[in-house]
């Protein structure tokens, strides 16, 4: 990846260049704003995301409290 | 006439109210102040099942007269006639969501064959999840040979003879217990329903009691069944609903572009027509009739569909669908099924617009028909956006646009939630419980339903949505209801500062969501259920959707399918209040079963308010009570130990 550099103004310093964001801002824009399900890139993370994200109905060792040992 | 300002609280509805009047057009409103609702009729308590009748049993006027019998001319007593007019309400609003998903299933299995070009996978996550419910195996197969297994088990669910409705298995395992162990664990939605329509004929089933049973069934069916395979399979051909800016309202309609308005329910259509209205050749074609673009619009719930999936602005709720066409503006109306007035030609009629009917199913006198099948359904599409801009040039002079519109945003599928609250590696409904119990959220409330020209127009879903979110109660919408409330600015995560409670505002200000998420169609009330049923299996909260602090309304219900919906809530555990009128209020002893008894069946009942502030304190109260059962009644911060503390501990 590219680094951003910005010129900020730092005490007793004057301007001086520091490293920018090196990680993706998180503003997709256009087609893919708000389109996390595209995050996922093929059947593998599909099927992963189902089994941990998804856990409530997918996940093999998922037992919240309607399984629970002793009663509430 | 009543003033207008008293029919709405929407002021471009208002406007539009005064404009017909002007025009000398007769509107839903106008035919509410003429004709009044059968007394009789609107307790369900006149039974038409038969050539003996119809027999009238209305509660006696005198007190002396209290005791004697009221039967009909078989011996039929208020009971079994409202039970069974009851029940028919459930049929015919599970058959309307369940035929619409099944049209869907055949066009997704038309779409797997290569029958239905246009259409196809766009949510592989979606196919897949249904996939795992249904037990069809993934592993490396072809991605067509899976969504083929997928549509034709979903098919077979209509039909299903004998056991249970695979989509039950999605519920908490305590709910399926308790349908089991009741007897009412539906088999196939069409069964179910035959069996209401059998069961209500003369002479069969007589005991009220074992026909809201059968009701029950067919809910459920409704509900899990074919209102969740509308809504699977729409996202997976369609994709699953993302957060999305819209607008609402008729101020959404251009003066200057050709207006084109899609009213009804099915997504199969319109998602073609968003296709063929961006065409370069069409947009041409428009601006060669002086046209600057085209402007598409919804209305009902067709309008969310494609909100929820392409942003498309929202022109209004039901009762606008006249008023949309009293502007002046609107070229075509494109409708398909469900909700759509046979006035709507005779309004037409003094305007320029073109109203088409598209489905076989549902033809008006005066419509014209282009009907759409999926098999050239791009084909179809076009001609209809065609005969639209070919209409801007006939627009008449008295074009009136209100200026009102608003932003909304919607697009909150319960995966979405589930992502939002806790991002791709740790998805969760977690922070969601925690917010519950810690009390900064009361609880969680269902606000759903349609518009009632009986009342005025959308106020009652905006007055209680706004006194539940005071409340501190998070709010999940559907259909005209979420419409209303995006009219009234209460849709945007901005509403959470000027309308919550401290608590829910704080949680919302946190994850960045409105107070009042906008969850989709009416068939997307299977959305509601399936985050329930999250809530539920992330624990703490209970074993069961009975347990939830949480409730459900209808406050403007109108629709059979709105029956339906609050039946299938009410079976699945939830206190469901709906308000303008009660269809089984002459029968008292039917009426104290639904409103009382059956909270011991399915651990949800009905309720009846017309007030919408006291049906929102209804819910807080059973919110409340359900808060302290679950023994959260009292806020609780978390504490975070430190060693001093922990060592305070130990010593003790």
């Amino acid at each position: 990846m590219e680094y951003q550099i910005e010129e900020k103004e730092a005490p007793g310093r004057g301007k001086t260049k520091v490293l920018g964001s090196t990680f993706e801002e998180g503003k997709p824009q256009g087609e893919d704003l708000g389109k996390w399900r595209q995050k996922l890139r093929d059947r593998k993370e599909i099927l992963k995301y189902l089994e941990e994200g998804e856990r409530y109905w997918f996940g093999k060792e998922w037992y919240g409290s309607e399984k629970r040992k002793v009663p509430a | 006439m009543t003033d207008p300002e008293e029919k709405s609280i929407d002021s471009a509805s208002v406007k539009m109210i005064k404009k017909a009047a002007a025009d000398g057009v007769s509107t839903v409103f106008d035919r509410a102040e003429a004709i009044k609702p059968c007394p009789i009729g609107s307790q369900g308590i006149c039974c038409k099942n038969c050539g003996m009748g119809p027999c009238r049993l209305p509660a006696p006027k005198k007190k002396d007269e209290e005791k004697a019998p009221r039967r009909g001319l078989c011996g039929a007593t208020p009971e079994t006639v409202a039970a069974r007019n009851f029940i028919r309400m459930i049929a015919g609003g599970a058959a309307a969501h369940s035929d619409h998903a099944r049209g869907v299933a055949e066009t997704f299995l038309a779409m797997v064959k290569g029958e239905a070009p246009g259409y196809g996978i766009k949510d592989e996550q979606k196919l897949f999840q249904v996939a795992l419910d249904f037990g069809v195996e993934i592993g490396d197969r072809d991605i067509m040979e899976i969504a083929r297994d997928v549509g034709e088990i979903a098919l077979a669910e209509f039909s299903r003879q004998d056991g249970e409705l695979q989509f039950l298995k999605r519920a908490p395992l305590n709910r399926q217990k308790l349908w089991k162990e009741k007897g009412i664990a539906p088999r196939g939605v069409d069964r179910e329903i035959v069996e209401i329509m059998h069961r209500t004929h003369m002479g069969v089933d007589q005991d009220y009691k074992n026909l809201l049973l059968q009701g029950t069934r067919a809910a459920i069916a409704d509900g899990w069944g074919g209102s969740m395979i509308a809504t699977e399979l729409q996202d997976i051909m369609f994709g699953t609903p993302v957060p999305i800016l819209g607008k609402v309202n008729l101020g959404v309609l251009k003066k200057d572009e050709v207006n084109l308005i899609i009213h009804g329910h099915e997504p199969l259509l319109s998602e073609m027509i968003v296709i063929a209205a961006q065409d370069a050749e069409m947009i041409d074609l428009a601006k060669a009739k002086g046209a600057k673009g085209i402007n598409l619009a919804g209305i009902c719930c067709t309008a969310n569909e494609i909100l929820m999936r392409h942003g498309i602005p929202l022109a209004g709720n039901m009762l606008q669908q006249e008023l949309a066409i009293v502007t002046g503006a609107v070229d075509a109306m494109i409708v398909d099924i469900q909700c759509i007035m046979q006035s709507l030609p005779d309004v037409a009629q003094c305007y320029h617009t073109k109203v088409l009917t598209t489905s076989p199913k549902a033809k008006i006198p005066g419509a014209i028909h282009i009907e759409f099948s999926e098999h050239n359904a791009m084909e179809s599409a076009r001609a209809i956006v065609k005969t639209a801009i070919e209409n801007y040039p006939n627009r008449p002079p008295n074009i009136e646009i209100p200026d009102e519109e608003f932003d909304l945003v919607a697009g909150f599928s319960h995966e979405t939630i589930n992502y939002l609250l806790g991002g791709i590696y740790r998805a969760s409904y977690r922070p969601l419980n925690d917010n519950i119990i810690n009390g900064r959220i009361r609880g969680i409330a269902g606000v759903v339903g349609c518009n009632n020209a009986r009342v005025r127009h959308d106020d009652a879903h905006v007055t209680m949505v706004k006194e539940l979110i005071k409340n501190d109660v998070i709010v999940l919408q559907t259909g005209c209801s979420a419409m209303a409330c995006a009219k009234a600015g209460l849709l945007t995560p901005e509403a959470a500062r000027e309308f919550a409670g401290e608590g829910l505002f704080s949680v919302c200000e946190t994850v960045g969501i409105p107070p009042v998420l906008h969850v989709g169609s009416c068939v997307d009330n299977s959305r509601i259920l399936m985050a329930a049923t999250a809530v539920v299996k992330d624990g703490g909260l209970g074993d069961d959707i009975s347990d939830l602090p949480a409730a459900g309304a209808a406050p403007e219900w109108m629709s059979e399918k709105a029956i339906a919906i609050g039946h299938y809530f009410v079976s699945s555990g939830v206190f469901t209040v709906f308000g303008v009128t009660w269809p089984t209020i002459g029968s008292e002893e039917l009426t104290n079963c639904l409103f009382k008894e059956f909270e011991g069946i399915t651990g949800g009942m009905w309720a009846f308010e017309p007030d919408p502030i006291k049906a929102a304190h209804l819910m807080i109260d059973h919110i409340d009570t359900k808060r302290k059962a679950l023994g959260i009644d009292k806020a609780r911060e978390r504490i975070l130990y430190d060693m001093a503390m922990r060592r305070e501990l130990e010593a003790v």
